[in-house]
C-alpha cells in the first residue's frame, strides 16, 4: 500500500504538534506582535476594533489581528436574567483585563434568530427594521445561487468572535466563557491573518505548507490570503461606524435599544488552491479577483481598489458584455460601495465610493471547524484544508444579501448577469465552496449579554 | 508512531523504486526505443525519449502504461503515460508533446467566451537546465496538460514539452518539479531514420 504525501505530512504534523494545534505556529512564524495604536476605553460598539495601517505596494493596508477565533453555542434552559448577569460579569472582567485592541483582546458577542425567538415579544417590539428592504435587519439564513445544496444553514443562539495578536489572550477568554455552564458549545473556529506585510514571508503559505494542504506550495510567499491577493486595503473596508444600524439611514431603530449595533454574517468557505493556481494564470487570477481589464504588474498582490477605481453597475455590465465574465470585487462594488455621498447622524461625511461592509474574515486550516459538537452534521475532518472563516458586519441582513447576490451577478436593480452558478466566468465562485452559514445581530456593548432578556 | 514508521517506509520505497527505474544506458532504453523511433519517423523530426519515468511508469509506447498516442495533421504529437490508481494509490500521468517546425506556444480554447483562445501553456514560474536543455516551467496549462506542471523548450526551431499531473501520490508541485527535473536530465534525442 502506498501512503500519499498528504497523509504522511498530516500524521507527522499531528504528532509533532500534539494537542496544541497548528495555529500555535502563528506565534512562532509571525515574528511577534505588530505595533498597535493604544486603545482609549471600550467603544459603545462591540464590533469596532481600531487597527493600524501600513503601505503595501503603494496602497494603505490595514494590519489585521494575527489570531481570530469564533465559537458558537446554544443556550440551555436557565434563568435568563441570571445568565445575563453572569455572562456580563465575565465579559466585564475581560474588558477590564485587556484593552480593546489586537494588543489586548477584541470580543464581539452576536446573537442568532433562534435566540430572538426565545424572547419573541420583546424582539417584535425592538428588533431594528430595514426601511430600504422592508424587512427585519436579521433575516433567516439562506443559500445563494452559487452555494451548493450541501451548504449547511446553522441555528446557533450565539457566536463569540475573539480577536487578538496574542493567542494566550484568546485562550484566557475562551476558558472564562467556556466555564459558563448554560452555554453548550457547538463549534470552535480558529484561524490567522497577515504576518506578511513590509516584505516579510506571510503566514498563509507557511502554515499551509506545514499542514500539508494540497496546493500550499503554489501560494506566493508574501501573500496575505491563500488566494494570493491582499484583502484588507483600507479603502476596501468600511470606516469605523459605517456598518452601525443607524449610520446610513437604512434602519428604523424603533425604541433605540440596538443603537450602535450591527448585523454579522458568519460562514465557512473552503478554497481549492490547486484549481486556483494550476488552472488560472496570473492574468486570469487578477481579472477573476477584481474585474476584466484590471491592470496589475506581474505577481502584484495589493491592487488598489480606492473610490476612483471601483465599478458601478454600468461599468460592470459593459465589462460583462465585452468579455462574458465579471470579477469578484468589481461585481460587489455596485452594492458594497456608496453610490453617492452620505452624511452620517454624527455629521461624518462618507463620500461616494466608500466601502460599507466591515470584514473580519480570517484564514483557516479548519475542516470546517477546529471543533464540532456534531461531527457528522458538520462533515468534520481532521485533515487540514485551506479556507476562510468569513465574518462581515453590514448595517442590515439585506445589505449583506445584496453584496452576496452581487457575487453571483445580481445587480442592485435586481437584474442578473446571466452566468451559470459556480461558472469560471463568475469571480471566485468556481474555486470556493461555502460549507456553513448563519446570520447574527450584534447588539451594542451595553446590551451584548442576552439582549432583550430583561424586558 | 507506527503510522509514522509506515509512512517513512512508504516514502523510502517510493524513492527507491523511482531510482531503479533509471536506466544507465546512453540512449533510449532498448525496450522503449522501437516506439519512439517509429514516432520520430512518422513525424519526420527528432523526438525526445526519456530514460527515466516517475514511479511506477515506464515510457514504452504501446506498453501497459500507454494512454494517448496522437499525431496531428501538422505533425504535432501527444504521447502520454498513465497509471490510474483505482484502489487509492493515486494517478501518475506524464505527457510528452512535440510541435515539429513550430516554436510558438499553441493556442487552446478559452475557458469562458466561446471562440476565444488562450495560450495552452502560461504562468511561467522559472527555468530548469539539464542535459543541454533550458526549459521554461509553466504552471497553468490547458487541454491534456490541465492540472499539470509543464516544461517547454525549443530544439531546431521546434517546440517540445513534458508535463506531469499534480495529484497524489505526487501531491505537491515541488514533488512534480523534482520528477520533471529528473525526466529532463534523462531525455535523449531519437532522430528519424530512413
Amino acid at each position: 500500500m502506498r501512503l500519499d504525501r498528504r497523509r504522511f505530512l498530516g500524521g507527522a504534523a499531528a504528532a509533532a504538534l500534539g494537542g496544541a494545534g497548528i495555529y500555535e505556529l502563528v506565534d512562532r512564524l509571525s515574528g511577534g506582535s505588530p505595533a498597535r495604536p493604544v486603545a482609549t476605553g471600550q467603544p459603545p460598539e462591540q464590533h469596532v476594533l481600531d487597527l493600524r495601517t501600513v503601505q503595501s505596494e503603494g496602497v494603505e493596508v490595514i494590519v489585521p489581528p494575527l489570531h481570530s477565533e469564533v465559537f458558537t453555542a446554544t443556550v440551555q434552559d436557565v434563568d435568563l436574567l441570571k445568565a445575563q448577569s453572569r455572562l456580563e460579569d465575565v465579559l466585564g472582567q475581560l474588558d477590564a483585563k485587556y484593552e480593546a485592541s489586537p494588543a489586548g483582546l477584541g470580543i464581539t458577542v452576536a446573537w442568532g434568530l433562534p435566540w430572538f425567538e426565545r424572547v419573541r415579544t420583546a424582539a417584535d417590539r425592538h428588533l431594528p427594521f430595514d426601511r430600504r428592504a422592508q424587512k427585519s435587519v436579521l433575516l433567516p439564513n439562506r443559500r445563494f445561487p452559487s452555494d451548493p445544496e450541501s451548504t449547511l444553514l446553522e441555528d446557533n443562539d450565539v457566536a463569540f468572535l475573539l480577536r487578538s495578536d496574542r493567542s494566550e489572550n484568546i485562550a484566557d477568554a475562551r476558558e472564562a466563557l467556556f466555564g459558563l455552564d448554560f452555554l453548550h458549545v457547538t463549534s470552535v473556529r480558529r484561524g490567522f491573518a497577515g504576518g506578511g506585510f513590509e516584505g516579510k514571508p506571510s503566514l498563509p503559505k507557511q502554515l499551509a505548507m506545514r499542514a500539508g494542504v494540497p496546493g500550499a506550495d503554489l501560494i506566493p510567499d508574501t501573500s496575505e490570503l491563500f488566494l494570493g491577493f491582499t484583502s484588507t486595503q483600507k479603502a476596501g473596508l468600511g470606516p469605523r461606524l459605517i456598518a452601525n444600524h443607524e449610520t446610513l439611514g437604512y434602519v428604523d431603530l424603533r425604541g433605540g435599544y440596538f443603537h450602535g449595533g450591527t448585523h454579522m454574517h458568519l460562514s465557512h468557505i473552503s478554497e481549492d488552491l490547486e484549481a486556483w493556481y494550476l488552472n488560472f494564470d496570473f492574468g486570469e487570477r487578477v481579472l477573476t479577483a477584481f474585474a476584466p481589464g484590471q491592470k496589475a504588474h506581474r505577481n502584484q498582490q495589493t491592487v488598489s481598489q480606492g473610490p476612483e477605481d471601483v465599478q458601478d453597475a454600468t461599468r460592470l455590465r459593459q465589462g460583462f458584455t465585452r468579455t462574458g465574465r465579471f470579477g469578484h470585487s468589481g461585481s460587489i462594488q455596485p452594492t458594497s460601495r456608496l453610490q453617492q455621498d452620505v452624511v452620517g447622524p454624527d455629521g461624518t461625511v462618507y463620500p461616494k465610493g466608500t466601502a460599507i461592509p466591515q470584514r473580519a474574515d480570517f484564514n483557516t486550516l479548519d475542516n470546517p471547524f477546529a471543533f464540532s459538537a456534531n461531527q457528522a452534521r458538520d462533515r468534520w475532518s481532521s485533515d487540514p484544508t485551506a479556507g476562510v472563516h468569513f465574518v462581515v458586519f453590514n448595517p442590515t441582513g439585506d445589505d449583506f444579501e445584496r453584496n452576496r447576490l452581487a457575487m453571483d451577478g445580481v445587480l442592485p436593480d435586481g437584474s442578473k448577469l446571466e452566468v451559470a452558478p459556480r461558472s469560471r466566468a463568475q469571480g471566485f465562485n468556481s474555486v470556493l465552496t461555502t460549507t456553513h452559514r448563519q446570520n447574527f445581530l450584534v447588539p451594542p456593548r451595553r446590551h451584548r449579554s442576552f439582549p432583550l432578556a430583561e424586558l | 508512531m507506527r503510522a509514522l514508521l509506515v509512512a517513512a517506509a512508504a516514502a523510502l520505497a517510493l524513492s527507491v523504486a523511482a531510482a531503479s527505474a533509471a536506466t544507465p544506458a546512453r540512449g533510449c532504453p532498448a525496450a522503449w526505443l522501437k516506439g519512439w523511433q517509429a514516432l520520430a519517423n512518422k513525424v519526420g523530426a527528432p523526438v525526445y525519449c526519456p530514460k527515466q519515468m516517475p514511479n511506477p511508469l515506464d515510457a514504452k509506447i504501446g506498453g501497459r502504461y500507454a494512454d494517448i498516442y496522437s499525431i496531428g495533421k501538422d505533425r504535432s504529437y501527444l504521447v502520454s503515460f498513465l497509471e490510474h490508481g483505482d484502489l487509492g494509490s493515486g494517478d501518475v500521468h506524464v505527457n510528452f508533446r512535440g510541435y515539429p517546425g513550430r516554436s510558438a506556444i499553441p493556442r487552446c480554447p478559452g475557458p469562458v467566451k466561446k471562440g476565444s483562445t488562450i495560450p495552452c501553456f502560461s504562468d511561467p514560474v522559472g527555468h530548469m537546465r539539464a542535459n543541454g536543455i533550458v526549459a521554461t516551467v509553466y504552471q497553468v496549462n490547458q487541454g491534456a496538460d490541465q492540472w499539470h506542471i509543464l516544461l517547454a523548450w525549443h530544439y531546431e526551431r521546434s517546440l517540445y514539452t513534458v508535463s506531469e499531473h499534480v495529484i497524489a501520490p505526487y501531491r505537491f508541485s515541488t514533488q512534480v518539479k523534482r520528477n520533471l527535473a529528473r525526466l529532463l536530465g534523462s531525455l535523449v534525442l531519437v532522430r528519424p531514420q530512413g
